[in-house]
């Protein structure tokens, strides 16, 4: 079980973060240049992120719909790639429903739903939907070197350029490695084992995993040094020339960001 | 004209006190093809990162092209390209991680273009530029990562064991890479503990025994013709030799001399 699950993390994340064939597709987002793809979805992503009103939420969540609709992504790719992380919050945030003040709207097992609680747990899930729907289809639509080369050019602190570019690669290290290890341990256990075994065997595992893990990250941080890894990362920086498109479309989601920043605390 | 490499009384201990390397001398001549030549675990791929810079020995040193001893200063001139091509392609498609090394090592867009759209037809790789790494056959990253390595353009190339996940057409191709690459005055040091593969990749060879020290120095047939001394260290002669040693005072080392030298023997009864 644990070996299926750890497969089908290691699937998820790599069909999350790798689209070689949607971002090779023409599409409105793949015509954009890379920076103005990170800076438009950036504001957007500002604009989901200071949203609190649940109509303004509910405008703000077709958005990304529409980017991946005019970039040649299928909805279900989108929706594949961001269900889950939506049930996972609604999941964690389905409490508040009960927990919040207010207008009793229904009895569960004699807890009262709020009004307040309900509207709050439905805007934050969407929220964290959108977002992520967001992120989705700048990853599905633009190459990550074009991302990096993008931040670089926008001159975000090289140290957090690092960070970002380290945990993509070591996010699939640390759950292939995961993979293999387990199932390395499955091809050769048979017979029933108790819960106890099951529990040592548990322990013994993490340990190597952690070992091993380090292991190979040591091994891939050489193999990312003997190609001048050592320096800030500097993939080549696919800009080119700024059209009315691109301008057009930062300037519509700062103009989305700043509403929803005007509409948060101003109105 | 000043060695590419020289290393000095080189020693390295692993984490946990066992001896890696053990006073390893080694010179290398620019243009050298040179085969690191030992059994499993005598310290081949440990001498490969200490060359490579990307280890830093115990005692001893280690200079490039005539005194410099930081390796990230000659990054450029210098590729290593590891022995799991898993460890060496990180990147989300191919072709993104045929450009990182050009990229990080500031070589001109164009003229890295022009290298990997080469090497992209050498290796048979055109298909696959898209694709990511870890949806190749275990053949075809092999063939990735070399073309990863040789993309930087280095003046020296370090390869521990390049063949070994490969078919016989793949490895054909890579030799023919790599011949190519000689050719063009690229230093080659080849690791490997395969004897056969030794004569298609080298002119001289260095032998490392089980302590992590140098036991022999030679041309290729002085050390591949010597079974005691291979024996000595665990190993055994090519094929070819073991074929025709007791037949000819010469024994063909590789599979093409041996057809020249039976071609130019009369067999028929």
């Amino acid at each position: 079980m644990l070996c299926h699950a750890a497969t089908t993390i290691t699937g998820v994340l790599r069909s999350f973060f790798v689209a070689e064939q949607t971002a090779a597709r023409d599409g409105f987002l793949q015509s954009r240049q890379p920076l103005a793809t990170l800076l438009g979805t950036a504001a957007l992503l500002v604009g989901v992120v200071v949203s609190r009103d649940p109509l303004v939420v509910a405008a703000l969540a077709p958005v990304p719909l529409a980017l991946a609709l005019a970039s040649s992504v299928s909805l279900r790719q989108v929706a594949a790639r961001t269900v889950p992380v939506a049930f996972a919050s609604l999941v964690v945030v389905a409490p508040q429903a009960f927990l919040f003040p207010g207008r009793s709207l229904v009895e569960v097992a004699g807890f009262a739903v709020t009004a307040d609680g309900l509207s709050y747990v439905v805007t934050f899930t969407l929220r964290v939907w959108t977002g992520v729907s967001l992120l989705a289809v700048l990853v599905l639509t633009t190459p990550f070197a074009d991302v990096v080369a993008a931040l670089r050019r926008l001159r975000v602190p090289v140290a957090l350029v690092w960070v970002l570019v380290l945990t993509y690669r070591y996010l699939f290290l640390f759950f292939s490695e995961l993979r293999r290890l387990l199932r390395a341990r499955e091809g050769r256990t048979v017979g029933a084992r108790g819960l106890r075994q099951r529990w040592r065997e548990l322990g013994q595992l993490s340990g190597t995993f952690l070992i091993r893990t380090l292991e190979r990250g040591e091994r891939v941080h050489r193999g990312m040094r003997a190609r001048g890894g050592a320096r800030p990362p500097s993939p080549y920086d696919r800009t080119g020339e700024t059209g009315p498109t691109d301008v057009l479309f930062v300037a519509s989601a700062v103009a989305v960001a700043i509403s929803a920043g005007v509409i948060r605390w101003l109105l | 004209m000043a060695p590419v490499i020289a290393a000095r009384d080189v020693s390295y201990a692993y984490p946990d006190g066992t001896l890696g390397l053990d006073g390893v001398d080694v010179t290398l001549d620019p243009g050298e093809r040179v085969a690191v030549l030992g059994p499993n675990g005598s310290g081949k791929s440990t001498l490969q990162l200490v060359l490579g810079g990307l280890e830093p020995p115990d005692s001893g040193h280690v200079e490039y092209f005539g005194g410099e001893r930081d390796p990230e200063r000659v990054r450029d001139r210098l590729a290593v390209l590891l022995q799991d091509p898993d460890d060496y392609l990180f990147n989300s498609t191919v072709r993104e991680d045929l450009e990182y090394g050009p990229a990080q090592l500031d070589v001109p867009r164009e003229t890295a273009q022009q290298r990997i759209d080469r090497l992209a037809d050498a290796l048979h790789l055109d298909g696959l530029l898209d694709r990511p790494p870890f949806r190749l056959s275990a053949g075809e990253k092999e063939r990735a990562a070399l073309a990863a390595a040789l993309a930087t353009g280095p003046d020296v190339l370090l390869l521990d064991e390049p063949t070994s996940n490969l078919d016989g057409p793949g490895r054909e191709r890579v030799l023919g890479v790599l011949d190519d690459v000689a050719a063009q005055g690229t230093t080659l040091v080849t690791f490997t503990p395969g004897t056969d593969l030794v004569p298609r990749v080298a002119d001289r060879v260095l032998l490392l025994g089980a302590g992590g020290s140098v036991v022999a120095r030679g041309s290729v047939r002085e050390i591949l013709t010597d079974a005691e001394l291979l024996a000595e260290q665990g190993l055994r002669p090519p094929a070819t030799v073991r074929l025709f040693d007791d037949l000819v005072a010469d024994p063909p080392l590789t599979v093409s001399d041996g057809r020249t030298l039976l071609g130019d023997t009369d067999l028929t009864r």
